[in-house]
């Protein structure tokens, strides 16, 4: 029996469609893809951290780990929304950072990877953008959060 | 925060320290450090908990007034943790490392950019010993 190396597998997967997770941010929706996420917990309060890096000025405990939060609602001018708020973990390349979302619970879609289109987003970092529900969604490139900004067309393709 | 305690000279009170803003203490004199501007925090410095710390690296001197000195903590070097490389700007010329202190954060500063040495910003060696001092200082007896 032939087998798919894991490899091409991914790759053909991903080519035909993507799972992400939907959340919000002040009442905008967004969107990741699924293994850029590692979970939705409640947010707990951060401690703030001195720091001149743009939108990264605090810490999260969760347990014994601390990780950076990533102030993704003032990067957007943005208000997070609702209570309890959400913690949602981006698996960013330089390690695991917490975000603040909104309440509304993430939903969990698969998009086809046809209908992701290019961006001129310059607000975040995106692999692109989606219509979910009549409604315009980028998903943010949680892998390079606050890296500089690179073409979400080339970026969309790894 | 916490400091390498082998660079601590003194722990004043402010009736010690007086209300001059250099101290001198055995023939040496401490400048002022104010670390709350430095980092641009708020610093309550008028608590009956007030400390004047005299830090020195051997080159250079310091008088750091902190909100309350927490103590001395023996740190393990496992328990001191890099700054996450998130934090990607001056803050890791500020603070070598961190590490949890009875479930807080507790970053660790640098000792030479404490001290305004413009040069010899280096991180926090490891292994020079195994405690630490904190802006509410601990005092870490070592280095991260």
């Amino acid at each position: 029996m032939l087998r798919t190396a894991p490899g091409q597998q991914y790759a053909q997967a991903t080519k035909r469609s993507w799972n992400v997770v939907v959340f919000s941010v002040g009442g905008m929706k967004l969107a990741a893809r699924t293994e850029d996420v590692g979970g939705v917990s409640p947010w707990t309060e951060s401690i703030p951290v001195p720091s001149r890096t743009p939108f990264v000025q605090a810490m999260l405990k969760q347990d014994n780990h601390v990780m950076p939060v990533y102030d993704l609602a003032a990067r957007l001018s943005r208000t997070v929304q609702g209570d309890p708020l959400l913690c949602l973990l981006a698996r960013h390349l330089d390690g695991p950072m917490a975000i603040c979302i909104d309440a509304d619970v993430p939903s969990l879609e698969t998009v086809d990877a046809t209908a992701i289109r290019p961006n001129g987003r310059e607000d975040v970092e995106t692999l692109g953008s989606v219509t979910i529900g009549e409604i315009d969604v980028a998903i943010v490139a949680l892998q390079r959060l606050g890296r500089s900004r690179q073409d979400a067309v080339r970026s969309s393709k790894y | 925060m916490a400091l390498p305690a082998d660079g601590i000279r003194g722990v004043l009170t402010q009736a010690e320290a007086g209300n001059e803003q250099a101290v001198t203490a055995a023939g040496t004199v401490y400048q002022p450090v104010d670390l709350a501007q430095r980092l641009s925090v708020a610093a309550d410095l008028s608590g009956l908990e007030m400390r004047t710390v005299l830090y020195s690296n051997g080159r250079t001197h310091g008088a750091i007034r902190v909100e309350q000195l927490v103590g001395l903590v023996d740190v393990e070097r496992k328990d001191c943790l890099p700054l996450p490389p998130q934090f990607q700007r001056d803050e890791r010329d500020w603070f070598g490392g961190m590490m949890l202190y009875h479930d807080q954060l507790v970053l660790i500063l640098n000792p030479s950019w404490a001290l305004g040495e413009l040069a010899g910003v280096v991180p926090v060696s490891v292994g020079q010993a195994e405690q630490m001092g904190a802006a509410t200082p601990a005092a870490i007896g070592g280095s991260c």
